[in-house]
């Protein structure tokens, strides 16, 4: 099986290089500890500019499990991202549908498009703050804002990539228009929406972040940007990497979900899946 | 009852016209005259094979029958109505397969069913059937991706079959397969058809397959595209594929090569 072959080439070039990668790291962290240790003559101004990674971890300790204060500005910057994420890809999708379906509404939106295109979306924050409050809609709207690009350009591509036979086949058998839409169109497209839905996650999550830095009662931006002002650079440090590490997993799920549901592009899923719907048609 | 009724029916259907074109003309764009003045009368139960090179119209006479373009003047009849649409008493057959990559083959057959209405029991049978049929049996559950071009392209022919429609539409269906692989789909649809006794214009480059297949090859010509002769192929059915090497198969073949180098 091809797919078993190139995991497992995959596999064993890791396996060879995670060595390195592993002492690389470790030497950079000592450096970095060494630096704070020995690179200042003023302790205070050594922890400002580069916090002991020693100190980022007890940090992160006490975030997490002592004081636990990073949970509920988690799970607030992870509830603005999805909200954000799922009304920008809704409106994306919808109006993507609409420009492909309509000649007319693609002519008249197309100059709105180019003109969003053109603003940088993360400076509408702190009007966005200004118009709906430090509460969680200003936040929610710049992630909509924000992650809205992804899924409309995808969404638009996708369906506008006609394959002209399958279309004719359809025609041949009386489809209606809804008919050719979602079962060939839609169903086509569903590689490149999937990947929209990706790209509206990261976008949406850097958008929440933005929001929270300008102004908000909670999330992870709030409690960053107080560890700053406060000057514990070290507990800035443990939010910025609670950030980095949530964001990956965050992407990692997008990433399997989009493997899973667009199964037919990888060998190893399509036998799986193959044996799953024969034995649903109680074919053994 | 009913069974035994279609089957009257479909008796006093041999030897009627089915397919019927009347000086039929079309013209793309302006200048580019695709068919002019065809004429052909096809019978119920007819193989009619369409011959010819690349840009003698042959793609654009099949697309006019089938009611996805437009003539430019003439009439196309089949049944004795004027084809304006797409009908649902034809069923067609491309040089791709165009499977949906995301449905199974019984899936990809199935799509004919959904298009009039919702899935029932009777459909899958009759899918199962149709793939039997083809010779897909135990490959029911393979997604397109897990079949060779062959099998797809049985798989299209499946799905043909379960339109019901006793007219079938082939724009070059194995044209870009190889040559054993074709041949092997030759004999079968033979056979197919000889079962189905439906009524099958096929259009290919491919003069052996032509003759092969057809009761009349419509040798057509380019610039402009139109019908030069038609021959009539009077070998008994079911044909063995050794045919090919006989002394009268390659008269025949001669006689379409002189039609076409002649123009």
């Amino acid at each position: 099986m091809s797919y078993s072959t190139s995991q497992q080439t995959k596999n064993i070039s890791l396996f060879k290089t995670l060595p390195f990668h592993l002492l690389i790291f470790a030497v950079l962290i000592v450096i970095w500890e060494m630096t704070n240790l020995y690179g200042f003559e003023d302790q205070i101004q050594a922890d400002m500019i580069a916090p002991r990674p020693t100190n980022i971890v007890l940090a992160m300790l006490d975030i997490f499990i002592i004081d636990k204060t990073v949970w509920k500005h988690l799970i607030s910057t992870f509830q603005k991202a999805l909200l954000g994420a799922s009304i920008g890809t809704a409106i994306g999708m919808g109006l993507a549908i609409a420009a492909t379906l309509s000649l007319t509404f693609r002519k008249y939106i197309k100059p709105w498009i180019i003109l969003l295109e053109a603003t940088p979306r993360i400076a509408v924050g702190p009007i966005f703050v200004a118009l709906l409050g430090f509460g969680l809609w200003s936040a929610v709207a710049l992630a909509a804002l924000v992650a809205f690009f992804g899924p409309f350009v995808n969404t638009f591509q996708g369906l506008m990539e006609i394959d002209e036979e399958a279309e004719e086949m359809f025609r041949s058998l009386g489809a209606s228009r809804f008919q050719t839409f979602w079962k060939l169109r839609f169903a086509s497209a569903m590689e490149l929406i999937s990947a929209g839905w990706k790209l509206a996650t990261a976008s949406a999550f850097g958008g929440a972040l933005v929001a929270e830095f300008i102004q908000a009662s909670e999330g992870m931006g709030v409690l960053i940007a107080q560890y700053v002002i406060m000057i514990t650079m070290d507990y800035a440090f443990a939010g910025l990497l609670s950030v980095t590490i949530f964001g990956f997993i965050l992407f990692k799920i997008m990433d399997y979900f989009d493997y899973r549901l667009i199964f037919w592009k990888n060998d190893y899923l399509l036998l799986k899946e193959s044996e799953k719907r024969r034995k649903k048609a109680g074919i053994v | 009852m009913v069974a035994t009724a279609k089957k009257a029916e479909d008796l006093s259907r041999f030897g009627q016209t089915v397919i019927e074109g009347k000086n039929v003309t079309k013209v793309f764009g302006e200048t580019v005259t695709a068919l002019e003045g065809a004429n052909f009368d096809i019978q119920a139960g007819e193989f009619i094979s369409l011959v010819g090179p690349s840009g003698c119209g042959k793609s654009t006479l099949l697309r006019l029958v089938a009611g996805l373009i437009e003539k430019t003047s003439g009439d196309v009849k089949v049944n004795d109505d004027l084809v304006t649409k797409p009908r649902t008493d034809i069923g067609m057959m491309f040089q791709k397969a165009v499977l949906l990559d995301w449905r199974t083959a019984i899936e990809n057959v199935l799509l004919p069913s959904e298009m009039k209405h919702r899935i029932t029991q009777e459909d899958k049978d009759k899918a199962m059937a149709s793939l039997e049929l083809v010779g897909l049996k135990g490959f029911e559950f393979h997604f397109p991706k897990q079949l060779s071009g062959g099998m797809q392209q049985r798989v299209a022919l499946a799905r043909l079959i379960q339109t019901g429609a006793d007219i079938m539409l082939m724009d070059e269906p194995f044209g870009a397969l190889d040559e054993f692989t074709r041949e092997r789909l030759n004999v079968e649809l033979m056979r197919i058809v000889g079962e189905l006794k439906a009524t099958t214009l096929f259009v290919t480059h491919n003069i052996q397959e032509a003759i092969y297949l057809a009761d009349r090859v419509m040798v057509m010509t380019p610039r402009p595209g139109k019908i030069a002769e038609i021959i009539e192929v009077k070998f008994e059915r079911p044909r063995d594929i050794s045919i090919q090497t006989s002394r009268e198969f390659n008269i025949i073949i001669e006689q379409v090569r002189d039609t076409l180098g002649s123009h």
